[in-house]
């Protein structure tokens, strides 16, 4: 029988530094692992521990796997002082991942914050595979300053791509930039040429900006069931059984990682 | 099959018989009157397979406190064969079994299995016994758990004044009752009707206890976890929460466990899966700081939620067999039968203690 715990053994191949906390680091597997973009994955670096991450690369990619990790934590701390070359581990891909076929024929708005970016960069890869079976694509990336941004060559070149609209802010400017200035919320507008009646919005940051992005996408006329949050709790197993992650009803490692708000807005402790 | 009557000086060659096959364990009492599980090595002095249920819940055996999971990464892709003895438990009471139904629905069932547990799980023995006697804290019957077993045992052995009435439960039982079928006499009626009778008194008094204490049934439970999520129940229930842990090492339906990795003699590919208690602080914590439960009330309303309002939707079961354990183990005291009394009494607008 299959050991659900047991990792598969890898190599880290390149690394790239997003931000001062920010890594993105390149995987390489002794057996490919082939994900659904928005399903997650147990990075384990080996006698250390494991933890939870969605791949921020092109799912169409199977030799290679991208995670951008931001070093708040015991796993991640290590992780930024290893190389290439270096050996890790990877468990999965677990969670059920965004429902491409259900966002067709849609208007897509995808709202990030900070290194919420990472899953959602992989999902923006994967609609732009099939552009043509989308509506609209339109991005809107908040970052606390503009130091914070991650993957500043790859906004570029979105920012240029006329397949899709992009719109950053920042909370706090400086001296070089010259956007926006503001929260995230401040870009969800009424008059953002999004058919919000026709429209699909994915959500994805740190908890804070995720409570007030949902709250302003409702105020503009979103429908709960069409906003996709990435619930990140504390997925240890990755399989629905060691209980940490227990939304309500639901566990975030296998019902989710992603949920849509009205399955979860009654539930406490989803802001947390 | 017939019933069967063991005499009570033929338990140790049953044992015996038991133990050239299985690492057999069985209920004995401690000087302060507490049943606990004991491993067979020589004698059976003191075994009682009566009672109530031993301290140590029946999980014990099969989801182990501490166990390896990954030994390597590229040999551990295949869980390993159990290469130890399979356990044969005595004495186990229907609380436990219930228990299990839990434990079973978690680790077999879904799109992932473990393997571990499933390997734990085969090849055992369980054999269960009636409960003789309740003690204040044994509260089975308000979760419609009856205090004799019904099924989930491979033998069961109700323990009567002068010996065991013997039955089987399933094949494997079967098989062993068969061949050792010479320990055996014919059960009688009077047998029959000892244990029938000894039911009816622990019946009683599980149903006593259900009345001195006031404790609600399950079917007045309702939804007293969703309209009681916000009670001030849990701040005040909490008070005396030292959060050890302990209520959920007994629980006999506690499945919660993380995984931890180590280094061992320069090998770091190894990994364990140990017990985890969502009454600690981290259980729910993750890293940059965010916790789903900062505070101990809501981990304490997390856990009632767990057995009382999840397992209801997800398994179709309450994930309580009224074991007691919990209070028993609690050293802040804080009774489970009180807590549900006074959710239910909050649900239906009444005052609580």
């Amino acid at each position: 029988m299959n050991n659900p715990y047991c990792p598969v053994k890898g190599k880290i191949i390149d690394i790239k530094e997003e931000t001062s906390n920010i890594k993105t680091f390149r995987l390489n597997l002794d057996k490919n692992i082939s994900f659904k973009t928005g399903q997650f994955i147990e990075l384990t670096v080996p006698g250390i521990g494991e933890a939870p991450f969605t791949p921020s690369s092109n799912p169409k990619i199977e030799d290679t796997m991208d995670v951008t990790i931001m070093k708040v934590g015991r796993v991640t701390e290590i992780l930024h002082g290893l190389k290439p070359g270096d050996e890790i581990a990877v468990r999965g891909p677990y969670g059920m991942g965004y429902p491409l076929k259900e966002f067709e024929g849609k208007e897509i708005l995808i709202v990030g914050g900070g290194v919420g970016l990472a899953p959602l960069r992989s999902l923006i890869l994967a609609l732009l595979n099939d552009r043509k079976k989308y509506k609209k694509l339109v991005v809107k990336y908040g970052s606390r300053t503009p130091k914070d941004i991650v993957y500043k060559d790859l906004l570029r070149e979105w920012a240029n791509n006329k397949d899709m609209e992009l719109e950053i802010t920042v909370d706090a400017g400086d001296e070089t930039w010259k956007g926006n200035v503001g929260l995230i919320t401040t870009l969800i507008k009424r008059d953002m040429g999004v058919d919000v009646k026709n429209s699909v919005a994915i959500v994805c940051g740190p908890p804070i900006m995720m409570k007030f992005s949902t709250f302003k996408l409702i105020d503009i006329g979103y429908e709960p069931r069409h906003i996709y949050l990435s619930m990140e709790k504390n997925m240890s197993c990755g399989i629905g059984k060691c209980g940490h992650c227990r939304i309500g009803p639901y566990y975030a490692c296998k019902d989710g990682p992603v949920f849509t708000y009205d399955k979860i807005s009654g539930l406490h402790g989803i802001w947390e | 099959m017939k019933q069967k009557f063991l005499k009570k000086q033929d338990l140790k060659i049953f044992v015996e018989a038991l133990a050239a096959t299985y690492s057999v364990y069985y209920p004995k009492k401690n000087r302060q009157g507490n049943f606990h599980l004991v491993p067979f090595s020589e004698g059976v002095d003191g075994a009682a397979l009566g009672g109530v249920r031993p301290f140590e819940p029946l999980k014990n055996f099969f989801f182990r406190c501490r166990e390896k999971v990954v030994d390597g990464y590229e040999k551990s892709e295949k869980a390993p064969a159990n290469s130890k003895r399979p356990y044969c438990v005595m004495g186990v009471k229907n609380c436990d079994l219930h228990g299990m139904r839990i434990q079973d629905f978690v680790f077999t069932e879904g799109d992932f299995k473990d393997p571990f547990y499933i390997k734990n799980r085969e090849e055992n023995l369980i054999i269960a016994s009636d409960c003789t006697t309740a003690i204040p804290t044994c509260f089975c019957h308000a979760l419609e758990v009856p205090h004799y077993p019904e099924k989930g045992y491979d033998i069961l052995m109700s323990e009567l004044s002068s010996g065991y009435l013997v039955e089987e439960g399933t094949d494997r039982g079967a098989k062993f009752l068969k061949r050792n079928d010479g320990i055996f006499n014919e059960a009688a009626e009077m047998h029959i009707e000892e244990r029938d009778h000894i039911r009816r008194h622990a019946g009683e008094k599980v149903e006593a206890n259900i009345a001195e204490h006031g404790i609600p049934r399950r079917t007045e439970f309702g939804d007293i976890i969703k309209v009681n999520l916000d009670s001030p129940i849990w701040e005040t229930e909490v008070k005396a929460c030292v959060e050890c842990g302990s209520c959920n090492a007994v629980c006999p339906t506690c499945h919660c466990f993380y995984l931890s990795d180590s280094e061992e003699n320069g090998n770091k590919e190894v990994r364990y899966k140990m017990w985890d208690a969502c009454m600690y602080k981290r259980f729910a914590h993750v890293a940059g700081g965010a916790n789903a439960r900062p505070h101990l009330w809501m981990r304490l309303r997390n856990r009632f939620e767990k057995k009382f309002d999840f397992f209801p939707q997800v398994a179709g079961i309450y994930a309580c067999t009224g074991c007691g354990r919990c209070y028993s183990g609690c050293p802040g005291k804080i009774d489970i039968r009180r807590v549900l009394k006074n959710l239910v009494a909050e649900k239906n607008g009444k005052k609580h203690e």
